[in-house]
């Protein structure tokens, strides 16, 4: 068990991330993909009583991310809030609190389909607000996977789990890095959301995670 | 009073009928007040014992002739309103209670009956969820003097603000089909209702009807828990014939696999030889099956034959219980959606495909045969593989010997408790002291703790016990005064429209499709069905061959087809698990195969295989506990037959992979039916060292269930109905489906996040309460382990899988257990694939246990194997099936 794997891709390496994230390392860029922040809150002001800690085991997360791997800039890959409704004071406090804790660190999100609907983090944040694609010498960075001609797509979006099968009819499903052909899409890193499983071709890699460990599924076998 | 005693005699008379001892029972404890539990069977004048009750005791005729009163009646039945002059009938005396929406029009009829012979002023009504907005209306201006409604709609009218006025003219409660409600949620929701119609009105008299349980004394008690019910029995159930119908020969080894369907040419003889038949079956798809089935053995008999079952559209459903109570019909292919209801005086027979499970179902469907004057009640049981060949003739002896099953109300269940007290604070508002006092009168609360007491109140108020744990999020809140109300309105809106225990997967509309909007509505069928197909691939639904055009914003649109295959909806739903009353009599019959007697046509039939089992293993025996290892190339197999019912089997087997995975880590894939279970392991394990005695202690039990439970998957799963039932998840209004959709696909999640971040939520611990209550049924499980240490273990090493062992091999609905980390669980299976893949010889196919592992069994039987699986692959029947 390791908690990242190497994926060489367009002339340079990525590192496939136990903690559901992407790291380049030539650019010292991290990248995370549907964090979904204040979706608890959302639910919770429509009546819906979910229980509070997951923005703080969010951020906590990305604070473990940021002290491990050194990072110049952190790339959102849309969904950074979940709805309208998770604009509530307390979320958006933390989220202040946290951002004020890595100030030299540049913050970019790339607009999802939620965050069209929820509205622009605040400038406060400062998180610098691009549309998708993202382009980063040989990579795209955005939020849908849609291949992009010239360069390999990294996209969230999909929340990808992998139902891995093993003898004695056994089964787990697991968050997994899903990369076909020019494009790798993230597992989501938000901790209050949910999954939609994959198949994969002959020609993709899948690679699972249970939070701490990183497992590439045997390629021809990930096909099922 | 004495003089309207005559009312109901006086019509009885003038009808020429004399009234039976039991109604005159009835009649007597009314006048004194007095309520109770009427034991009889459908078809038996029950109805009449309690409605003439009410007429002699509240009724009083009109001034005007008799004559007049009537006309003015006919018309307000017909549902047109009564002429101006007539005085308005009296206001809201007998609330008649159906479990069914579906018998609310025929008992309305029924109470209509005698009402303008005897020239009473009363109006009859209904109001269910199928009641009209207009209905509706006129009924909030005035209530009908008896009103004919279900449990939730009840607890939809104490939501009204003035439910106290409403009620308070009403003397007498009338609980029809009450043995359907006690064992549910639905009658603890009833239970609470009650109690609040008691607090009111407390001279309130309460009738239940019930057909035959084992505990009639226990249901009394749940229905009038403030004591001194009186127990009235009915008429007694005329005589029941029951046989089974034989295949002509046995196969040994069984892989039919379609629900029966090889008894097809026999049923289609069956039902030549008869009038009107009813053919029950188990399941919905089951019912889909069979009604092609027959219809493509006799297609002369298109029109002649329908099919009914809870997911067609209502109308098609009414039609066909009108047709069926013409006498239209020749047969109708239906699932329990009929096992209720007024009589169908045609059917002559009653066929059962499959085995019913339990004695009291079995009884009440035969029940629905033979009413015409002479004619005894017939049920022929068609059993759809060889062992059910047993249950069949077991089944016979425990009618035989009386032996039927009892019902339990659930204990204390706090979703229905807070679902109540949001209804409660929004009619009228409440006091929890008194409140307090109110519910602990119901049987079903009546343990309940003050702590439970605390925490249903903070739930309501702001989530949860700990402080302030949902700021957001209050249902009900006390005013200056005290007393707790519910603050907004559209909070209101929210619990009127959730009101019930009734929880159902995602269901979608079908429809025929038609240019410019969608056509007519063919009823209904799971989100999760329907998401498997792709648009021109077919489906079977109503007896029709359908081509899935599109889907829509939560209907899918079909177009008659032809030819292809279809896939066959699959609707989750309760599956019955083995009574103890039937099991006991299938191990008495095992125990005397085993000891060389073989009495009855059916274990005549069934011989051959018993002995195929007898000498490639053993026969489970009163005295003993048949075990079989067996090892293959998916991994170790452990079978184990306690025949306790597949909800034993799997609390069974979850405690004995807990227990053996506390020695060391190990992950079991877990299959159970109704006579056994079997657990795998990919790693290699020891049976014969591993079920020591210490494997089946009573000891320690509930601690090491819950261990169990926590490294399983059950939990989660009964978790979503609770949190619908408590208003933790929300289904969305009317209209709205896509809010259904969100909160359904995420319930698993939210059951997550709870359990990460509120362990104490007191729904988890219910969830896990349910789960070792219902689902594993935790005091049978105690007891089945008592019995089973009595026994002696008789574990055989098999070369090949048994015909015991062989239904639950291929068993594709899978529980799983691990005390592994789940990191070493994939880092296992994750080199597991490596192997295979360097080796090129493994992949993980569906049907392994299929495979090349029966090269023992006859080729015919790896032919019929592979039709069945491919079938399967596309049907996706809920389990596969295990045939002669």
């Amino acid at each position: 068990m390791t908690g990242e794997f190497a994926l060489d891709i367009a002339g340079t390496r990525l590192m496939l991330l136990a903690a559901k994230a992407l790291y380049w390392p030539e650019r010292q860029v991290m990248c995370v993909a549907d964090v979904h922040f204040g979706k608890a809150a959302a639910y919770r002001a429509l009546g819906q009583p979910v229980p509070h800690g997951t923005t703080t085991d969010n951020l906590a997360r990305l604070d473990g991310l940021l002290a491990a791997y050194p990072c110049r800039q952190l790339v959102f890959l849309g969904d950074f809030l979940h709805a309208r409704g998770a604009r509530t004071a307390a979320t958006m406090a933390m989220l202040h609190t946290w951002r004020q804790r890595h100030p030299t660190l540049v913050c970019t999100l790339v607009r999802g389909n939620h965050d069209l609907r929820a509205g622009d983090p605040p400038p406060e944040l400062d998180i610098e607000i691009v549309d998708e694609p993202l382009l980063m010498g040989p990579l795209a960075l955005r939020h849908i996977p849609a291949v992009h001609a010239g360069h390999h797509v990294i996209a969230g979006h999909e929340h990808p789990v992998f139902r891995l099968v093993g003898r004695g009819r056994q089964q787990v499903r697991l968050p997994c890095f899903h990369t076909i052909a020019h494009m790798t899409v993230l597992p989501s890193f938000g901790d209050f959301t949910g999954g939609h499983a994959v198949s994969a071709g002959s020609d993709s890699r899948i690679v699972v995670t249970d939070g701490n460990g990183v497992w590439p599924v045997p390629a021809a076998l990930s096909a099922r | 009073m004495s003089g309207s005693t005559s009312l109901a005699a006086r019509w009885f008379e003038q009808q020429g009928w004399k009234p039976f001892k039991f109604q005159r029972e009835v009649w007597q404890a009314v006048r004194q007040g007095v309520s109770g539990l009427l034991h009889a069977t459908t078809g038996s004048g029950k109805t009449y014992a309690v409605w003439l009750a009410a007429l002699n005791c509240y009724a009083a005729p009109a001034k005007a002739s008799p004559r007049d009163a009537g006309a003015a009646l006919a018309a307000t039945a017909n549902g047109k309103p009564a002429r101006k002059r007539a005085p308005p009938a009296p206001a809201l005396t007998v609330l008649w209670i159906t479990p069914m929406r579906a018998l609310a029009a025929d008992t309305e009829r029924a109470l209509n009956a005698p009402l303008a012979g005897m020239g009473i002023p009363w109006s009859v009504g209904v109001r269910t969820g199928d009641t009209s907005s207009t209905q509706r209306a006129r009924q909030a201006q005035r209530l009908p003097t008896a009103l004919i409604t279900t449990p939730e709609s009840l607890s939809l009218m104490l939501t009204r603000p003035d439910a106290d006025g409403l009620f308070g003219d009403l003397r007498l409660v009338v609980v029809d089909e009450w043995h359907e409600l006690i064992g549910n949620k639905r009658g603890v929701q009833l239970q609470l209702a009650l109690a609040r119609l008691r607090h009111w009105r407390p001279g309130l008299v309460v009738w239940g009807l019930s057909a035959t349980l084992g505990n009639l004394a226990y249901a009394l008690e749940v229905l009038v828990p403030q004591g001194g019910g009186r127990l009235v029995q009915g008429k007694m159930a005329k005589d029941l014939v029951i046989d089974t119908l034989l295949p002509p020969s046995l196969e040994r080894f069984p892989w039919a696999g379609h629900l029966g369907l090889r008894m097809l040419p026999l049923v289609v003889e069956q039902l030549e030889g008869t009038g009107t038949a009813l053919v029950f079956t188990n399941t919905r798809s089951q019912c889909e099956l069979w009604f092609q089935a027959l219809l493509d053995a006799r297609p002369d008999w298109a029109g002649l034959i329908a099919l009914h079952h809870g997911s067609l559209d209502r109308a098609v459903r009414e039609w066909v219980e009108q047709a069926l109570k013409a006498g239209q019909l020749k047969a109708v292919v239906c699932t329990s959606s009929l096992d209720l209801g007024v009589d169908f005086l045609p059917v002559e027979r009653v066929l059962q495909i499959g085995s019913p499970k339990g004695v009291a179902r079995l009884m009440q469907r035969a029940g629905r045969s033979g009413h015409a004057p002479g004619r005894p009640s017939r049920l022929t049981m068609v059993p759809t593989h060889s062992l059910e060949l047993v249950e069949s003739i077991a089944a016979q002896d425990a009618i035989a010997a009386r032996q039927v099953e009892p019902r339990l109300s659930p204990c204390k269940p706090l979703d229905v408790l807070v679902q109540h007290l949001v209804t409660v604070a929004l009619g009228g508002g409440f006091r929890p002291d008194l409140l307090r006092a109110e519910i602990a009168g119901c049987f079903a609360y009546r343990e309940l703790t003050d702590p439970e007491w605390e925490w249903a109140l903070a739930f309501v108020q702001h989530g949860g016990s700990s402080l302030g744990a949902y700021p957001d999020y209050h249902r009900a809140i006390p005013d200056q005064e005290g007393v707790w109300r519910v603050p907004s309105l559209q909070l209101a809106r929210r619990h009127r429209m959730s009101v019930g225990t009734i929880v159902s997967d995602a269901s979608m509309a079908l429809k025929f499709w038609s240019k410019g909007g969608g056509g007519r509505s063919l009823g209904s069928v799971e989100e999760s069905f329907i998401a498997r197909l792709k648009p021109g691939d077919h489906l079977l639904f109503g007896g029709r061959l359908l081509e899935l055009v599109r889907v829509h914003e939560m209907t899918a649109y079909v177009r008659p087809a032809s030819g292809k295959k279809p896939a066959v909806p699959r609707w989750s739903g309760g599956r019955m698990p083995l009574s103890s009353e039937l099991s006991d009599a299938i191990v008495a019959r095992m125990d005397a195969a085993a000891h060389g007697h073989f009495d009855g046509p059916e274990m005549k039939l069934i011989q051959p295989l018993l002995e195929i089992q007898a000498r490639w293993s053993a026969l489970p025996t009163q005295t003993t506990l048949l075990a079989e290892s067996l090892r293959s190339r998916e991994g170790w197999h452990l079978f184990l037959y306690p025949y306790a019912g597949r909800n034993v089997h799997l609390g069974l087997a979850s405690l004995l992979a807990w227990r053996i995975g506390q020695h060391r880590p190990h992950t079991f894939s877990i299959a159970v039916n109704d006579y056994g279970f079997e657990l795998l392991s990919a790693t290699e394990i020891d049976w014969q060292h591993s079920l020591g005695p210490d494997m089946f202690s009573a000891e320690q039990l509930l601690q090491d269930v819950i261990g169990s439970l926590n490294a399983g998957e059950l939990a989660q799963r009964r978790f979503r109905e609770i949190a619908r039932i408590s208003g933790l998840v929300f289904m969305g209004f009317p209209g709205a489906p896509k809010s259904t959709r969100q909160v359904q696909a995420s319930s698993s999640l939210f059951y997550d996040v709870f359990r990460k971040y509120d362990p104490d939520n007191r729904l988890l611990t219910q969830a896990q309460q349910e789960v070792l209550r219902q689902e594993l049924d935790v005091d049978r499980l105690g007891a089945t382990l008592t019995r089973l240490q009595s026994r002696q273990l008789d574990l055989r090493v098999i070369q090949r899988p048994t015909p015991f062992a062989f239904p639950l091999m291929v068993e594709r609905l899978r529980e799983s257990l691990s005390s592994e980390k789940l990191g070493d669980r994939i880092a296992r299976m994750v080199q597991e694939l490596e192997q295979a893949a360097g080796a090129g010889a493994y992949a993980p196919e569906h049907d392994a246990a299929l495979g090349a592992r029966f090269d023992s069994a006859a080729p015919e039987e790896l032919r019929v194997a592979g039709d069945g699986t491919r079938r399967r692959t596309r049907v996706r029947q809920p389990r596969a099936r295990h045939g002669f």
